[in-house]
This record gives structure tokens, C-alpha cells and sequence, in this order.
């Protein structure tokens, strides 16, 4: 097994696969390290597969923008796997006027960004999805926005970047970085194996923070378990992705008919956890009377799993991308906050521009990861 | 949130005998358990178990279901039907759904008794209507008094094929093969007895090949598979059926136990993911405990004894109870448990080729081949004796812990001894009376009575039979061999039915002389 | 548990069987030959096919395909049925519609 790449990438969720891919293509040889078992396992096959750009704040906004520009329509044909990639508009729904002003926060900020979402009324949200309930009064309305499966999407881009001749292992868990002379070069694993490259990429979620720390390296971040569920099939309703001002839950129709919905019950930050991310015994159904407030004629549609996620919540709720001039040959992709999956593509793309070509076409400099100062 | 001493998941034979031995030492008991009736598998079994006295042996399972059901309520034990478990959270919290509702409950102790559930083989066709698990078909015919299809192949020779079998033809099914992919019968040597001399073909080293139909099961073709489990070409054989039965083994049902968090193993020999548990039954998580199936596939008695054990082991955790009463309680319990687990089925014996029995006997291959034993191998066995007037002869092979035919027989001429394994024994110094306990007592249906010297020319077979209508007194039909061919008129001279039997009838009939070691089974002209 | 697991290592190349399209997850309509394929794709685990085809995700929650599953993966793979870690298990054990699941009680003592 060879253990040198010129690029070992720590992490093999779908940030860490969709930059093994771009790099691959690029020509690179890239080694993944996966701690866990399987392949996207953290957020990566937990999330809800918003692909997204309202609602983001607006240093993360041109990566979601560029991505559903120019990566996601073709990503299908590309990674050869059906994505299911649906972009079929955002809405992001209100109940109270409290709710509306929070919409119109979060509309304001996009428009100026270049963003196209808008405000509508209750009837004008129905149209648009004639299944909600009267008691939503508003929302925000971004049309390009959609949804994604993020488990195919995920295992895709592992699936064609294996493909290419990319080298993944898993079961790898990465527990330090290493100079060699002064200069980053060595990854070592829980297993005691070294693996060498000149460029590493970390993108290990919240593990991220550990292993940064063995090169002196700290990216401000905390854990917060998220919950989801998913109903059997039904028949084919709506297209648009949700979510809602009170972020009580968010979610789509599958192509398989199912519903996938996330939520929170308000204790995330709190939950307790016996090592593995266990669902608590209250989110889900609080989930389900979130959700029937908005979607009554869902009462009778049963749900078959629930399923809990870490998120690798930021100290300001979005990423760190950025190169380490400090530590020359350290990229760090980590810290999504729990929206990782609609910019994937473009984080993955861009890293690989800025790791062969040195620059990208995206800014990311809003995303270094030496932006957190004290307040005073 | 309400709080019980202990949570028990699952109402069947396991669950309920937790249940008893915890109420017993006073701990606040709850049974969950999502089905309408309690029990579990217990109330599908009509035939007679085997064991000891003390494993409730000869009595039939649906019985001992309402025993335990019984124990269970005098002990105080609260069983709540129709209630599923939807998970198990931390801080030993479960969800159970009760109608409309889902309610919350903690336990200081759980045991998970949730049993096991069936596997399945693929075929082109499995999907077709009418291929159905043999437990299905169990629930059907003894549950809900439905038959689950008329022509019926059944494929699995283990006991669950094998007793499945004979109940299909109880409720009036045809049989038409037994097949299983193994070279030689999985299952108890007795049930396969009992089903091959009601004339039931097997076909071991054969597996299916196709169900044949469009909208449902109209045939299934079957073929011989050489070592390597591949279709020898040129030696499939097809029938025409209606239904598939599969009984190709169960899987533990150990997900809540995986959800918690209980730390798991993939084990073959128990059927597939099981918690890793210590003696007692309790899991990687203290409190939580396991019994049954669940924690690896056994026999019902094994899971009754198991459950004791949980039981007492949470009792003794929640300090219902010190060290010294677990250890003396535990040690009984497990001395029991040790003796069911002995024998040529033992669960250390699986997947050895046995070859001799323990008392040297070289075993009947045509046994283990086509399902009975063989003319020139049954003389060999310390049941089967010859003498003048009335004696039994106890086809009983192979060594597997059961005794019942011991205490049955008020001369006591039947012995097994203090090995509970032991092949029975005849005393030819005592007279044997005819009186026919022990041909009902024996859950293997081995024991016969013959008298080869009724009357001139002539001998009669007693036989156990439990199939309606009974034949009338000197009704004339056709005797069976042990193969189920027919090899002679058979008249029935005596038809005994008596509440000591508990529907084991004793039929007699006439054969002619030179067939009294032949003649195995009775059929109706 | 977290075993070294070698995606490139060469597991042969994928042969089209006869029974490839013998269903194996009734509830999703998931084929032998699919999923054989996907190991081909790269998906070594349990749990990388389940969410890659959706094997087990159905109502049945894969009570019916999940040892089925299980052995074609691990032949196409080379490898004991026992090696392979089977897919986690998740709540509710049972389809529960979700007026039902929002609706917690919680007795008193």
C-alpha cells in the first residue's frame, strides 16, 4: 500500500470526497483517510440535502451561488449516479410576524449579495405548495435553490474519484500531523501507520479541531446533535425544498416519495450522547408536531427511522477554508455548521483550484481560519 | 416519567419467566409485548416439548404458555398487550406504543426478550405470493384456524421444517417434500420420523430452483446440489404446489439492544447479531440484560430458563436480592440450562459430524439421509427388544436430552437413567401391562407397543397418532413402513384416546406377522 | 470495528450472473446484480450499500434482506458473512405515522 500522495485529504465526508475528486481529475494523486468505518459517515448521510444559497450568510453565499451555477445541474452525469438534484426553489416559511421579520433579515442581506429570493404571502406560499397550512402567513422565496440526495451524492464522488485512482481507506483514524525538517509532511493514524504528503487537506469534521491542534492549529468549534427522520414513500407532492424562520424543522420529498425532514427540540447544544450520536427520546416526536403544524396532511404518513448527527458547529456558524500560511501544506476544510452539503461541490472544487492552480474563483478569504478575535 | 423496578420487552418464554422470578422478590415488573396475545411462539406450538419433568416436558407449548401466563399473573407481573417497544433511549428509557400514543417509561432494570424472527432464501420466484416463512404458516394454521395452502413444499429439515411439517398435514395440507440443501436432516431425528412414515419424500443435498407461477405459486421445481451447494444439471424434479414453505432458520431480533448502544457481536452460532452478555444476561450497559432468542437461538425451554435467569440476576441488581441467593438461585437454573444443552444437538455439537451415539452406537445414516431409520439399522438401538406378548419398542436414535418415557411406565421397564441424554432402555424383567403411557408420553412419537404374538399369523403395532377423524374400530386401511411406502392391510383392532394422553391417540392395528417390525403407520383407505 | 479497510485493494472484476436480477429488498425493488455492482462501486460495508441503493430502508427495515444482503456482499467481496458489520438500527422499530409519534405521554407515578 503505498503512503505517499501528493495530496493526503483527512476525511472522507463529502467535503473530503468532492475535493478527492476535483484533485484527481486535476491529475493529482490524493490519499483519504477516513477514521470510521464507512464513507460519509459523519453529517454527510445525515443531513437533510438542502442545496441552498438563501438563508446563508454572505461569506459562504458565492460558493453555494457558484456551485448551483456551474456544479450541480451536470453533477449526474458527472459523478454517474443519480444526485437527484432538484432545483425547484427555496421556501423558507413564517407563522408569526416575528417569524416575517426574521425572513425579511435574511432576504435583505441575499438580495444584496446578488442573490434572487424574495417575500411572499400566505396565499402566494400556497400556490407554490398548495399542501401548507393556513397558518403560514409568509415566507422567503428563492427559486434556484433545490434539494440533493447527499448519500448518493456523497458516495458518488467517493465512487468516481476511487475511480480515477484515487485511494481511499477507511477505518484510518488520522490522531496527529507531523513536520519532518520544519515542514508539515507526516499524517499518523490510531493505528500507527504514517502516512506523507506535501499538501494535507483536513476535513474531518469535528475531529478536525483535535488534529489541528497537533500542529498548533485551532479552529473554534463545538459539537450539537442534530436529529432528522423519514417518512415511507408517499405519493409525489412538491418539489421545493423548506425550512422555516423558527427553524423547527426543514426538509424535502424525496425522489423515492419519502420525507426527509430535520428538526431540533431546542436542547441540541445539550444533548447527551453515549459515544455514538444516539437520537434523544423527545426530538423526533416534537419534530412530527412541527411539522404537522405546517403540513397537517402529513398526520397519517408514517415515520421509519430517526437519526441523529454531530454537527461541527463554528464559533460563527460558518466554515473554515482556507490554506495555513503558517503551516505551509495545511488546507483546512472544517467547521460547516450543519450546512456543508449544498456547497460541497464547490468547496471541493475550489480547494482543488487553490491546491494545483494557487488561486480560485471563488473568494475565500471571509473563510480563513485566522478570522475569530475577541470581541473587545 | 413513570419508573418500574423492571421493564421487560417481550411476552413470550422468556419474557414471562423473567417476569415471574423478578415479582417473586417483590421488584415492580412490567411486561411490554406488541402482539394481542402473550406468549410469543409458545401458543403456536400444539406438539409436546421435549426436556425433563422439571422443562415441563410432554407437555404441549400452547400449555405451557398459559401456565407461565398463569405464574405470571399470580406473581403480580403487569403484562400490557398490544404495546411496542419503539425504542430504547439512554438512562434505560423505552418508548411503547399504546394505541394512539407513545408513551414514556424508565426501568432501573430492562431485560430484552424479544425473540427472534425468520430468515428468508432467494430462488427465482421467492417473491411470488404463496412462498411463505414456515412460522407463517404456524401462525396461520394454529393462531387465526387458516390453512395456509393445500400442496405444500417445504424446504428446511430443522426442527422448525420438520414439526411444521406435521403440523401442515394435521390441518390437512399435502406435503410433498421435505428438501433442505444440507446433506443430512437438520432437526431432531423423532420429527423427522414422524413426517417421512406418513410417507412425506426428502430430498436432502437438493435445494430449490425455481417457484414456478405468474401471480402466485402453481409449482416449484427442486434439484440435487453437490458439495459445493451448485446444481448438479439433469437431476431437478418438480411438483406441483400452491404454497413454499420456508424454514431456513431464524436471526436474533436484537435491534433496540443495537440501538442503545449494548455492545454487539456477529455470531453465526447464535444466529446472526447478539448483545455480548455475562452469564446473567446483562449487557455491555449495567441493568440492561438480555434472554431468549434474542441473546442466540435456542429451544423454548432453554429460553424459559434463561429468562429465570435474567430475572433473578435483575432482582439481585436492584438489591432485591444479595450475592449468595443469586449464586445458589443461578447455580440451579444453570445446572437445569447445562442439561438441555447436552446431547448430539447441543449447541457446541453444531455443524460436527456425529458418527456414533454415546453409548457407542453407530447412528442410522438413512436417518439423517431420508428421514427414517432403516430395517437393518433400527435392531440395533436399546429400545427396540423382542419378546413374547406385549412390549414397546422405542425407536429412539440419537441422544437428546428427554425423559419422559421413564417416568411414564407405572412398571418402570423403561430406562434412561441419571444422563438425561441416554438412549432409553428396556427391562425385560418386567412384564409390560399395554397400558400405552409411554407411547403418548414420548414428544418424539418413537414409542411404539407391539404384540407379535397377538394371533396366529398375526401381530399388532400400538401407535401414537394425532390426526382427525380417528379411524372407527375394524376399519380396514393400508400400514406405512417407517419410509411411509405401504406394505400391508392393516385392520384397526383398538382405537385408546384418554385424558392422560392429551391427544396422543393410541391406534392399534392388525398387521401380518412378519410386519411387526415394519409397519409404522396407519393410513385410511 | 474500525478495521483498515483498503478501498483500492482488487476484489476482481465484476461478472454479470444469471440471477442478477433476482429481487433481494422487496420493499425498495433492489436486485442481486445491483448490488453486486455497488461493490464494484467501492461500497465495502454494510452501510455504505444500504445508503448507496437504499437495501433495508424500507418498511421492513430490512428484517427480510439484511442477511441476504449480507452474503452477496461478502462472497462478491471474499470475505466471511461474519466480518462485515451489519447496518445500525434505528427508531422506531415499528412504522409509526407521525400524529401518533407526536403524541408523548408521560404517566405519573
Amino acid at each position: 500500500m503505498a503512503n505517499t500522495a501528493d495530496v493526503i485529504v483527512i476525511g472522507g465526508g463529502v467535503i473530503g470526497c468532492a475535493t478527492a475528486y476535483y484533485l484527481t481529475k486535476k491529475g493529482c494523486s490524493v490519499l483519504v483517510l477516513e477514521g470510521s468505518d464507512h464513507i460519509g459517515n459523519g453529517g454527510s448521510s445525515r443531513n437533510g440535502g438542502g442545496v441552498r444559497q438563501s438563508g446563508r450568510d454572505p461569506r459562504e453565499l458565492p460558493l453555494a451561488m457558484y456551485g448551483i451555477k456551474n456544479l450541480w445541474p451536470t453533477l449526474s452525469e458527472e459523478l454517474e449516479v443519480d444526485c437527484e438534484y432538484h432545483q425547484d426553489g427555496n421556501l423558507r416559511l413564517g407563522k408569526t410576524p416575528k417569524h416575517l421579520e426574521i425572513l425579511q433579515g435574511l432576504t435583505d442581506r441575499a438580495v444584496a449579495c446578488g442573490l434572487d429570493v424574495k417575500m411572499i404571502d400566505g396565499d402566494e406560499v400556497r400556490r407554490i405548495n398548495p399542501y401548507l397550512s393556513n397558518e403560514v402567513i409568509g415566507a422567503s422565496w428563492c427559486p434556484t435553490d433545490g434539494h440533493a440526495n447527499p448519500l448518493t451524492t456523497t458516495l458518488g464522488y467517493y465512487k468516481t474519484a476511487r475511480k480515477l485512482g484515487a485511494h481511499f481507506i477507511t477505518g484510518e483514524k488520522v490522531v496527529e500531523l507531523r513536520k519532518v525538517r520544519g515542514i508539515l509532511k507526516q499524517v499518523v493514524t490510531a493505528n500507527g501507520n504514517i502516512y506523507e504528503a506535501d499538501t494535507i487537506v483536513l476535513a474531518a469534521g469535528l475531529a478536525s479541531r483535535a488534529i489541528a491542534g497537533t500542529i498548533g492549529i485551532d479552529i473554534p468549534m463545538q459539537s450539537a446533535l442534530l436529529e432528522a427522520l423519514v417518512t415511507e414513500a408517499e405519493p409525489k407532492m412538491f418539489d421545493q425544498m423548506l425550512g422555516t424562520a423558527e427553524a423547527d424543522f426543514y426538509g424535502h420529498q424525496t425522489k423515492h416519495g419519502s420525507f426527509v425532514f430535520g428538526g431540533s427540540s431546542g436542547l441540541e447544544g445539550f444533548n447527551k450522547d453515549n459515544g455514538t450520536p444516539i437520537c434523544s427520546s423527545i426530538t423526533a416526536s416534537c419534530i412530527c408536531r412541527g411539522i404537522m403544524k405546517y403540513f397537517p396532511i402529513l398526520e397519517d404518513a408514517k415515520i421509519v427511522r430517526t437519526w441523529a448527527g454531530w454537527m461541527d458547529l463554528c464559533a460563527d456558524k460558518v466554515p473554515v477554508i482556507s490554506k495555513v500560511e503558517e503551516v505551509p501544506g495545511l488546507v483546512l476544510a472544517c467547521g460547516f455548521s450543519g450546512h456543508g452539503f449544498g456547497i460541497a461541490p464547490a468547496v471541493g472544487e475550489q480547494l482543488a483550484r487553490l491546491i494545483v492552480d494557487g488561486t480560485t474563483d471563488v473568494d475565500l478569504t471571509p473563510l480563513r481560519y485566522d478570522r475569530f478575535k475577541a470581541k473587545i | 416519567m413513570k419508573r418500574y423496578d423492571l421493564i421487560i420487552v417481550g411476552a413470550g418464554p422468556s419474557g414471562l419467566s423473567a417476569g415471574i422470578e423478578a415479582a417473586k422478590k417483590g421488584l415492580k415488573v412490567v411486561v411490554f409485548d406488541e402482539n394481542a396475545k402473550p406468549g410469543g411462539q409458545l401458543f403456536k406450538q400444539i406438539h409436546k416439548f421435549f426436556g425433563s419433568k422439571e422443562h415441563k416436558a410432554k407437555i404441549r407449548g400452547f400449555r405451557i404458555g398459559e401456565e407461565l401466563l398463569q405464574e405470571a399473573n399470580d406473581a403480580g407481573v403487569e403484562v400490557v398487550l398490544n404495546a411496542t417497544v419503539t425504542g430504547m433511549y439512554q438512562d434505560k428509557e423505552i418508548i411503547v406504543r399504546i394505541s394512539d400514543e407513545m408513551h414514556h417509561y424508565k426501568g432501573d432494570a430492562i431485560i430484552i426478550a424479544t425473540g427472534a424472527s425468520e430468515n428468508m432464501v432467494t430462488f427465482p420466484g421467492w417473491t411470488l405470493p404463496g412462498v411463505i416463512g414456515a412460522g407463517a404458516a404456524q401462525t396461520m394454521m394454529n393462531l387465526h384456524g387458516v390453512k395456509p395452502g393445500n400442496k405444500i413444499l417445504m424446504l428446511g429439515s430443522g426442527n422448525v421444517g420438520l414439526v411444521v411439517s406435521f403440523q401442515l398435514m394435521q390441518c390437512g395440507c399435502d406435503v410433498v417434500a421435505l428438501v433442505d440443501a444440507a446433506p443430512k436432516v437438520g432437526g431432531y431425528g423423532v420429527h423427522a420420523a414422524k413426517v417421512a412414515r406418513t410417507g412425506v419424500p426428502f430430498y436432502l443435498s437438493h435445494t430449490i430452483v425455481k417457484a414456478e407461477g405468474e401471480d402466485h405459486v402453481t409449482g416449484v421445481t427442486i434439484a440435487e446440489v453437490d458439495e459445493k451447494f451448485q446444481f448438479i444439471p439433469g437431476t431437478e424434479k418438480h411438483f406441483d404446489v400452491d404454497t413454499i414453505c420456508l424454514a431456513v432458520g431464524l436471526s436474533p431480533m436484537s435491534q433496540l439492544l443495537k440501538m442503545a448502544g449494548c455492545v454487539m457481536e456477529d455470531n453465526p452460532k447464535k444466529g446472526g447479531q447478539v448483545p455480548i452478555c455475562d452469564e446473567y444476561g446483562e449487557t455491555s450497559i449495567p441493568g440492561v440484560f438480555v434472554a431468549g432468542d434474542v441473546s442466540g437461538i435456542e429451544e423454548a425451554s432453554s429460553a424459559m430458563i434463561e429468562g429465570r435467569i435474567a430475572g433473578v440476576a435483575a432482582a439481585k441488581y436492584l438489591g432485591y436480592m444479595d450475592e449468595t441467593e443469586l449464586k445458589g438461585k443461578v447455580t440451579e437454573l444453570e445446572h437445569a440450562l447445562e442439561s438441555l444443552r447436552q446431547g448430539m444437538f447441543a449447541p457446541k455439537n453444531r455443524g460436527k459430524a456425529i458418527e456414533e451415539t454415546e453409548e457407542g452406537i453407530a447412528i442410522s445414516k438413512n436417518l439423517l439421509k431420508h428421514g427414517f431409520v432403516a430395517d437393518d439399522e433400527i435392531e440395533r438401538f436399546p429400545g427396540v427388544t423382542h419378546k413374547a406378548g406385549i412390549h414397546p419398542v422405542m425407536e429412539c436414535t440419537q441422544n437428546i436430552p428427554c425423559n419422559p418415557c421413564q417416568d411414564a411406565c407405572p412398571k418402570h421397564c423403561i430406562k434412561i437413567g441419571e444422563k438425561i441424554t441416554s438412549l432409553p432402555a428396556v427391562d425385560e424383567s418386567v412384564d409390560c401391562i399395554g397400558c400405552g403411557m409411554c407411547v403418548a408420553s414420548c414428544s418424539g412419537q418413537a414409542i411404539f407397543l407391539v404384540d407379535e404374538t397377538y394371533e396366529e399369523g398375526y401381530a399388532t403395532v400400538t401407535l401414537p397418532y394425532e390426526f382427525l377423524p380417528l379411524p372407527e374400530k375394524g376399519e380396514k386401511g393400508t400400514a406405512l413402513d417407517r419410509s411411509g411406502k405401504e406394505v400391508c392391510e392393516a385392520e384397526i383392532v383398538d382405537i385408546k384416546t384418554s385424558k392422560a394422553f392429551d391427544k396422543t391417540n393410541l391406534l392399534t392395528m392388525k398387521v401380518p406377522a412378519d410386519m411387526v417390525m415394519k409397519a409404522r403407520f396407519y393410513k385410511r383407505a | 470495528m474500525n478495521s483498515i479497510n483498503d478501498r483500492s485493494r482488487y476484489i476482481g472484476e465484476f461478472v454479470p450472473a444469471a440471477d442478477d436480477d433476482m429481487l433481494i429488498c422487496r420493499c425498495e425493488e433492489i436486485t442481486k446484480g445491483e448490488i453486486r455492482k455497488a461493490v464494484h462501486d467501492g461500497m465495502f460495508t454494510l452501510t455504505e450499500i444500504r445508503r448507496y441503493l437504499r437495501t433495508g430502508m424500507g418498511l421492513c427495515q430490512g428484517q427480510t434482506c439484511a442477511k441476504l444482503v449480507k452474503g452477496i456482499v461478502a462472497r462478491e467481496l471474499g470475505v466471511s458473512p461474519a466480518e462485515l458489520e451489519p447496518v445500525t438500527s434505528r427508531a422506531p422499530m415499528r412504522p409509526t405515522e407521525m400524529k401518533v409519534l407526536g403524541k408523548e405521554v408521560k404517566e405519573e407515578e
